[in-house]
């Protein structure tokens, strides 16, 4: 089975074409377009959604061709449908939908943070992991019990994406900031004191982002300093995560996940706790068609396409409310 | 020495005190962590942990003795609580626990403690009666706010590793919680448990 996926929940335009067969799945294609905004500024969600629009027909084209495959060959049709930015969500809906309908294929609207997840799954081969989704939009352990992905522990404000993107663009850096930060952190070692705040596995970074902009003006010491304090406390709700559920396997996927700092304190972590450690490929971390895809190819094993009038667009979609009957 | 649980935070150990058993809490150096904020957090940690538990007794909540307490290398010497670990249990037990999980997160409330880890796995029930064993992360607070967290990671937990029970024991944990606040800040902090809930990323607020 053919299924041609859809993402545009915030800065990304990508479509990707996955094939699923016994096995697995393999990659056919996967074609990105990504909105920059100015430096020092945000996703501007009117502007990052005509960006989408505008590369709407080039991306399916190419996405097609790279395939080497003809809108024919394509058995089903999945689209993030949240969640996400509205304009830009809605980019991914009226193609999918406009797609399915004059060409009669099924479509599947289908969770973004899920999609995360899945790809990770098929491309590190983890079976039952605790996974840390750690991007702009989330930041969360979640772990599949009883047909839901359960949350083990969460931000109760911002995430670790924009903690980092803000205090990046605080400095006049342009978003996504994680590299730059990330860079300037190797070049220091000095320790300034910040907020360090773990609420039971609970996590909040509001009060370390203020903290880190007051201390901003050697930029290595505060990026250093942010990254070490905002990583132990992701370290240890995932270490307290672990120890409560008692996998055996932890899956790190996400924009955040190709920081590596933060692959080598979770890693020294699974050490410990004997645990075996995945982490989602850097090409696949970031928010990308194929992980829509593959999760409409898996949605597709238990459920008929949706209906034309169910296909919405949901800026608010929690995780954990998504029942998974695959 | 035995080795009883690799925790989150530290090592649990199953030794002797005086030819009774007694349980050795380590705090280790984090490797992974900056020396400077792991030492702080350790440090600081073992000690508010240690003060709580023997102070927590105060107002009548079950906790272990305190034996000796080492802040250089940030271990707690305490008392063995034989029983069985809340996470563990199941139907009446389980629900008859929550309900006495309740009744000591609010007398903590009450007494300006809130406890910062409430999960079932940081409560044992011995001979009928419940234990609080863990109060690594508790801190000393009258603020609404923090209670409410408390509340909210309680429910957290029910939510995702006790689903199919998750109702009665939520509404035991509540039936608790309010004898023991008493009915006004009752309400009140099940208020700001919704205020946090829908700060919660992609939660439905309307």
């Amino acid at each position: 089975m053919i299924c041609l996926g859809i993402e545009s929940t915030a800065h990304t335009f990508s479509c990707a074409i996955v094939q699923k067969n016994k096995k697995g799945g393999k990659i056919l294609s996967d074609v990105r377009k990504i909105y920059r905004p100015p430096e020092g500024q945000g996703i501007h969600p009117r502007e990052a959604s005509r960006h989408h629009i505008e590369n709407s027909s080039d991306v399916l084209l190419e996405c097609l061709k790279k395939a080497n495959l003809k809108i024919s060959d394509i058995d089903i049709i999945s689209y993030a449908a949240g969640p996400g930015l509205g304009p830009c969500l809605r980019v991914a809906g009226v193609i999918a939908r406009t797609v399915s309908s004059y060409y009669k294929i099924p479509i599947y609207p289908v969770n973004h943070a899920i999609g995360h997840i899945e790809l990770g799954k098929l491309l590190t081969g983890a079976k039952d992991p605790l996974v840390l989704l750690v991007s702009g939009g989330h930041t969360m352990l979640a772990a599949l019990k009883q047909k839901k992905w359960r949350i083990f522990g969460e931000t109760l404000d911002t995430t670790l994406g924009q903690l980092l993107d803000q205090f990046g663009r605080s400095l006049g850096f342009a978003s996504p900031c994680g590299k730059k930060i990330e860079d300037l952190a190797l070049e220091s070692e000095n320790y300034v004191s910040l907020p360090y705040v773990v609420k039971g596995n609970d996590v909040s970074f509001s009060g370390l982002l203020s903290a880190a902009k007051k201390i901003s003006s050697n930029q290595k010491d505060a990026c250093y300093s942010l990254q070490e304090t905002a990583f132990a406390m992701i370290g240890e709700a995932t270490e307290r995560a672990l120890s409560f559920t008692e996998k055996k396997e932890l899956l790190i996927v996400g924009g955040v996940s190709a920081n590596k700092r933060l692959s080598e304190i979770l890693k020294k972590i699974c050490q410990r706790q004997k645990c075996k450690f995945f982490v989602s490929p850097i090409e696949y971390a970031g928010d990308c068609g194929s992980q829509i895809a593959w999760t409409g190819l898996l949605e597709a094993t238990a459920k008929k396409g949706a209906k034309l009038d169910e296909t919405f667009v949901r800026q608010s979609w929690r995780l954990d409310t998504v029942e998974i009957d695959y | 020495m035995r080795l009883l649980k690799k925790g989150a935070e530290g090592d649990i150990f199953l030794t002797k005190h005086e030819n009774a058993l007694a349980i050795l809490k380590t705090r280790k150096k984090k490797q992974y962590r900056n020396q400077i904020l792991d030492d702080r957090i350790r440090k600081s940690r073992t000690i508010r942990e240690s003060t709580i538990l023997s102070e927590a007794k105060e107002f009548g909540i079950r906790t272990p003795l305190v034996y000796q307490v080492n802040h250089n290398d940030c271990t707690i010497l305490m008392q063995h609580i034989k029983g069985v670990v809340v996470r563990d249990l199941t139907g009446s037990k389980l629900v008859f626990a929550c309900k006495e999980i309740g009744k000591i997160t609010g007398t903590l409330h009450k007494n300006g403690i809130m406890h910062g880890d409430l999960t079932t796995s940081n409560f044992i029930l011995s001979n009928g009666k419940v234990y609080t064993i863990d109060f690594g992360l508790s801190q000393r607070t009258a603020k609404i706010e923090d209670h409410a967290v408390d509340l909210r990671l309680f429910k957290e937990i029910l939510n995702s590793a006790h689903v199919n029970v998750m109702k009665s024991l939520w509404s035991s944990f509540l039936q608790g919680y309010r004898s023991a606040v008493g009915h006004s800040r009752y309400n009140q902090i099940l208020n700001h448990v919704s205020i946090i809930e829908g700060r919660g990323r992609y939660a439905q607020v309307v």
